[in-house]
């Protein structure tokens, strides 16, 4: 990595070693995002330095705010004020920011947070954990969905920092990035390709549609309303409460409350086909199951191949890339009867609901695998897995 | 494994060692400048000086899937507790490479290929103890030329240390090249 | 000033506004659409630049329910740090918060210090009413000592803060009071605070007669008679509240600050 200041605008196309932190902001930069706002703490203080650094190079800006909460609140002034915005934080933070994620929901806010999380609760520890991930989906007060993402890799923490911009871009939505220390910390080969290769999704506009000031409706015309932002002379208003596909705010009834919040609930939901990503390996015939997200899938694909090639096991490999929408579907897509499904996860078995209610009618035994505080040793799985297949 | 063999490298002493750095260049050297695939990762103690450290690389022509260190194959000690508590993962005939300065007592050395390496001495002659992460990189370097290309090393140091240190950092790289030594064979030598 | 609001529209009829009958915080909507059409026409500004920011309370109620403009009403607390954001994206912004003393001052106080201290290029307009309105009447930062509140039924046990000091310390470049018995006072300081680049903090007395539970005439006419110029205060004037003018500097806002490290830092094939 060049240390010249004048050097980066976006990542050349090559090969760079990078930690995941670093490799997070890069995508950013690639996916256009010129707004960063953070606060330091243990283990996201990285990705700040690095933004701090890299936001000035390419014409944007950066911003220590004073606290979470600030930061969660400038993503929400600069994406309306039309501009990519990000933050990253850990845990802690993370739960601060819940307020902002609940209103980014409600108002349709393209912004991306990034939570490397770290065990809890209380102030808990540095290390790796991967105990928010259902904070990520129900930690924000009020219904509504949310997508979150899973990256395995410094690799991943490029491409889906990239992904989770353009998700957000697309459906109008806060999305999350759920990192954990060891792949946030970890350094390995990031590779960058063209950027005119990578695609890249900015929000609609009702300029774009053809649609004028006088004829808009902020929360209209499409399941994803073209955004109108701050400046673009459409005298648009943010507001955070309940409304009609209009925009009123002031007939409120039970009937327009239901209406409005089942909207923002299926917009996610209803195209989770669509959005949620999982990936397989070995998994024909398999009747047992591996399944996990995150830096546990290193771990977990690591113990599947030695078992299978060195104690001749039948076990398969499924990784969860999105976490939320959960990817329901796909999975009934490739797992369709087995005997045994093992969660290995950095907590006490969070997404193992998810998983037991989409598969319970095709298999009888989940076993949860838990770390806590640390990633799984390939041993600590297999040893688990060798327990309970005897 | 169907993923290639690895080569796994890991450092410890404590904080203030500079190990993260030679972990990171080291890294580098691999993947940048060697083609190959390597994962670098690093784990503390609570303290930012004087508690436990740890730096690993995990080197692969193919994916590298678990990223930490399984059974190194060289581990460079700098303190005793770093040693006493790595020396068990160590594979047999790896390479164990310590500072008699501050490791004194190895257990069956004799299931190793055991080295040391003067890094706090040279680097305190050279200009200061904190290039003594250096030093032990050189030493390392000489135990490893047929993994690793000595100019690899050498551009990794110069990309991962501050600009105006490059040449006194190649500096101790260069004493470490020279001053490695087999543990336990040298004592007649000094005489 | 009509043109400015929207009578009917999208979230419905506008007009009349919500507020209590004798709220000031109409009046203050009235002042600064004066001060902004007055810019408008002076200054020459688009009117696309406008934004309007607020938290949640009565007085950032004023925010998009009736404003022919671009508006923002977002977290209680955090419009200081909204429109923090908002400049983020585009410097260009003229970035008016609609806030009131419990929004700004209670749970936005960080966020309104830093603000200062960065000195950010937004024009606080803090509606003061010395009590948190929407919720009922309970206490505020600003209620003084021994005022009966909802939940200070025995009197407040507390100091208030003056919310002008906390500003002007904090590194605002031009900070107000009035009330709004000084129609023309608060129109000409908002008017500088838009057209000062930096923080401007304008607090702005504004009676909530129905929770005081006196005549919004008779609160006004106190206004004119506790409060004295800080150009005509002496020494015995302890009692009364000070008005006017606490400081105005000129010194680069946030964006001018950071613009030098963008031009200085900004990569050559950009």
């Amino acid at each position: 990595m060049t240390k010249d200041p004048h050097e980066l605008y976006w990542l050349k196309p090559g090969r760079y070693y990078l930690q995941g932190s670093e490799a997070c902001v890069e995508g950013a930069l690639m996916a256009g995002c010129r707004v960063f706002a953070g606060y330091p703490i243990t283990p996201a203080s990285e990705a700040l330095e690095h933004a701090a650094r890299r936001f000035p190079q390419v014409g944007g800006r950066f911003i220590q705010m004073e606290d979470e909460i600030g930061s969660a609140s400038v993503l929400i002034g600069a994406s309306w004020g039309g501009t990519k915005a990000m933050t990253v934080t850990s845990s802690p933070g993370f739960s601060l920011m819940q307020e902002a994620i609940s209103i980014g929901i409600m108002s349709e806010t393209p912004m991306v947070i990034v939570d490397i999380q770290r065990p809890g609760p209380g102030q808990g520890y540095i290390t790796a954990s991967q105990e928010d991930v259902m904070q990520a989906r129900w930690g924000h007060h009020g219904e509504g969905a949310i997508i979150a993402l899973a990256p395995a890799s410094v690799q991943e923490m490029f491409d889906l920092t990239i992904e989770a911009f353009n998700l957000s871009e697309r459906w109008r939505t806060p999305v999350l990035v759920m990192a954990e220390e060891p792949v946030a910390h970890l350094r390995e080969l990031l590779y960058v390709g063209e950027r005119k290769k990578i695609n890249i999704f900015n929000r609609k506009k009702p300029q774009d549609l053809g649609i004028k000031p006088d004829a808009y409706l902020p929360w209209g015309h499409e399941v994803v309303a073209p955004m109108a932002n701050w400046g673009d002379g459409y005298n648009v208003n943010f507001v955070g409460l309940v409304h009609k596909e209009d925009g009123n705010v002031t007939d409120w009834s039970p009937q327009v409350n239901y209406d409005c919040t089942r909207r923002l609930l299926s917009k996610i939901e209803e195209n989770a086909r669509e959005i949620a990503q999982i990936e397989t390996k070995f998994i024909k015939g398999s009747r047992n199951v591996v399944i996990s997200y995150g830096a546990v899938s290193r771990t977990a694909i690591e113990a599947v191949m030695e078992a299978r090639e060195q104690n001749g096991l039948d076990l398969s490999y499924v990784r969860l890339k999105t976490l939320w929408p959960f990817p329901e579907e796909s999975l009934r897509e490739v797992i369709n009867d087995v005997d045994n499904i093992f969660i290995p996860e950095m907590n006490f078995g969070m997404m193992k609901h998810p998983i037991v209610e989409a598969l319970r009618d095709r298999c009888k035994n989940f076993v949860s695998i838990p770390s806590i505080g640390i990633l799984h040793s390939p041993e600590h799985i297999l040893s688990k897995i060798v327990e309970e297949t005897k | 494994m169907s993923h290639g063999k690895r080569f796994e490298i890991r450092i410890a002493g404590f904080g203030g060692q500079g190990m993260v750095t030679i972990g990171r260049i080291l890294g580098e050297a691999f993947s940048i400048y060697e083609g190959k695939n390597s994962a670098n990762s690093q784990s503390y103690g609570p303290e930012s000086r004087g508690g436990a450290c740890k730096s690993e690389v995990v080197v692969a022509d193919g994916e590298i899937y678990y990223p930490n260190v399984r059974r190194p194959d060289v581990l460079i000690a700098l303190s005793q507790r770093a040693l006493d508590t790595y020396l068990p993962d160590l594979r047999d005939s790896g390479i164990l490479l310590i500072d008699p300065a501050s490791v004194k007592d190895i257990p069956q050395p004799e299931k190793y290929r055991v080295h040391e390496i003067a890094a706090m001495a040279i680097a305190h002659e050279i200009g200061g103890v904190k290039y003594q992460n250096c030093v032990a990189l050189g030493a390392l370097y000489s135990l490893l030329a047929e993994v690793l290309k000595e100019s690899s090393l050498r551009k990794a140091i110069a990309d991962n240390v501050p600009p105006e240190t490059v040449d006194i950092n190649l500096k101790a790289f260069e004493r470490g090249m020279s001053s490695v030594r087999r543990y336990g064979a040298e004592d007649w030598l000094r005489q | 000033m009509l043109k400015y609001l929207k009578e009917e529209g999208l979230m419905g009829a506008r007009l009349p506004l919500l507020l209590c009958p004798g709220c000031g915080h109409g009046q203050v909507l009235n002042y600064t659409l004066n001060a902004v059409d007055r810019l408008i026409k002076e200054d020459k500004i688009a009117k696309e630049k406008f934004l309007f920011i607020s938290g949640v309370g009565c007085s950032s109620r004023l925010t998009s329910h009736y404003l022919n403009f671009d508006s923002g009403w977002t977290m209680h607390g955090r419009a200081v740090a909204v429109a923090t954001g908002a400049l983020l994206a585009n410097p260009e912004f003229r970035v008016v918060v609609f806030t009131g003393d419990g929004d700004v001052a209670s749970i936005g106080g960080n966020h309104f210090i830093h603000a200062c201290r960065r000195n950010m290029d937004l024009t606080i307009v803090c509606m003061n009413n010395g009590l948190y309105g929407m919720t009922g009447g309970q206490q505020a930062p600003t209620s003084p000592r021994d005022m009966i509140t909802t939940t200070t039924p025995y009197g407040n046990t507390e100091e208030a803060f003056d919310l002008c000091q906390m500003a002007e310390v904090s590194g605002a470049s031009y900070v107000a009071r009035w009330t709004t018995a000084h129609p023309h006072q608060v129109i000409k300081a908002i008017m500088k605070g838009i057209r000062k680049k930096g923080t401007a903090f304008i607090e702005i007395l504004s009676q909530c007669p129905v929770h005081r539970k006196e005549e919004p005439a008779e609160m006004l006419a106190a206004y004119k008679r506790i409060t004295i110029p800080v150009a005509k205060a002496k020494e015995g004037d302890k009692e009364k509240i000070l008005v006017g003018e606490f400081c105005d500097h000129d010194k680069p806002d946030w964006n001018a600050s950071y613009q030098r490290v963008i031009d200085r830092y900004k990569s050559k094939d950009v």
